[in-house]
């Protein structure tokens, strides 16, 4: 592995206009209320603070 | 105002008779660990925010130090407790921070993002990332930002502390 390479962007952060945070790639998510983790490849997070599933996005903004 | 709520460049420090707790609001992304785990010392709600007798030097030491940037960090007021890094840098015991001291050289570049979704608070996101907001693309590099959940930021997306006037409930 080269060194002093540039440190090389390991996930998408998408923030969606009007909508959830998309992220895709290499990261850990840690949920501190719930106590879980997930690092699956795409997450959609809640961004509006109505979600029935929180932290992840379930539509609700749209209502 | 409480006599020890004295100025330094950029922020505030506030001392009780073991240390000294530096606090630099712009570099605050409002992880929210300090008033969640020790609301007794650290009060938003309170002028002063910081209450150095609310609680013992060792409790406010271990939150400081849960502070993921260098919005507040602590030394002994004692200089020689210090060691051998100079005191004029504020954030030096944090620097010391065994967690902190492993980011030379070696960088692991493929470590992955780590996501922290705060109790009744916003996003944390730290590493390396790409942001694609506002029809924008930044490259974040080893920094730290945080994401406004309760929708009622001022500054979208990002957090600016309004979960807690909201009162946004997870």
């Amino acid at each position: 592995m080269e060194e002093n390479k540039e440190h090389k962007s390991q996930a998408i952060i998408e923030v969606i206009d009007f909508g959830p945070l998309k992220i895709m790639g290499n990261f850990i998510l840690k949920d501190l209320k719930r106590d879980t983790k997930d690092s699956q490849g795409e997450v959609w997070l809640c961004r509006c603070g109505k979600s029935g599933n929180k932290p992840y996005c379930d539509g609700s903004h749209k209502r | 105002m409480d006599r020890e709520d004295k100025q330094f460049s950029g922020g505030r420090k506030y001392r009780n008779d073991e240390i000294t707790v530096y606090w630099k609001p712009s570099a605050c992304v409002h992880a929210s660990y300090c008033y969640r785990e020790l609301i007794e010392v650290f009060d938003p709600g309170r002028r002063p925010w910081v209450d150095m007798n609310g609680s013992t030097t060792a409790k406010i030491i271990e939150v400081v130090n849960l502070c993921p940037t260098e919005a507040l960090a602590w030394k002994w007021n004692d200089d020689e407790k210090n060691g051998l890094v100079g005191s004029d840098q504020l954030n030096h015991i944090k620097f010391r921070r065994p967690e902190l001291m492993n980011t030379n050289d070696s960088v692991p570049e493929e470590h992955p993002v780590s996501i922290k979704v705060m109790v009744d608070g916003p996003i944390v996101l730290k590493g390396n990332f790409t942001l694609v907001y506002n029809g924008n693309k930044k490259e974040v590099q080893e920094s730290i930002i945080s994401i406004c959940r309760c929708g009622a930021s001022d500054h979208q997306p990002f957090c600016d502390g309004q979960h807690r006037k909201i009162g946004f409930n997870d």
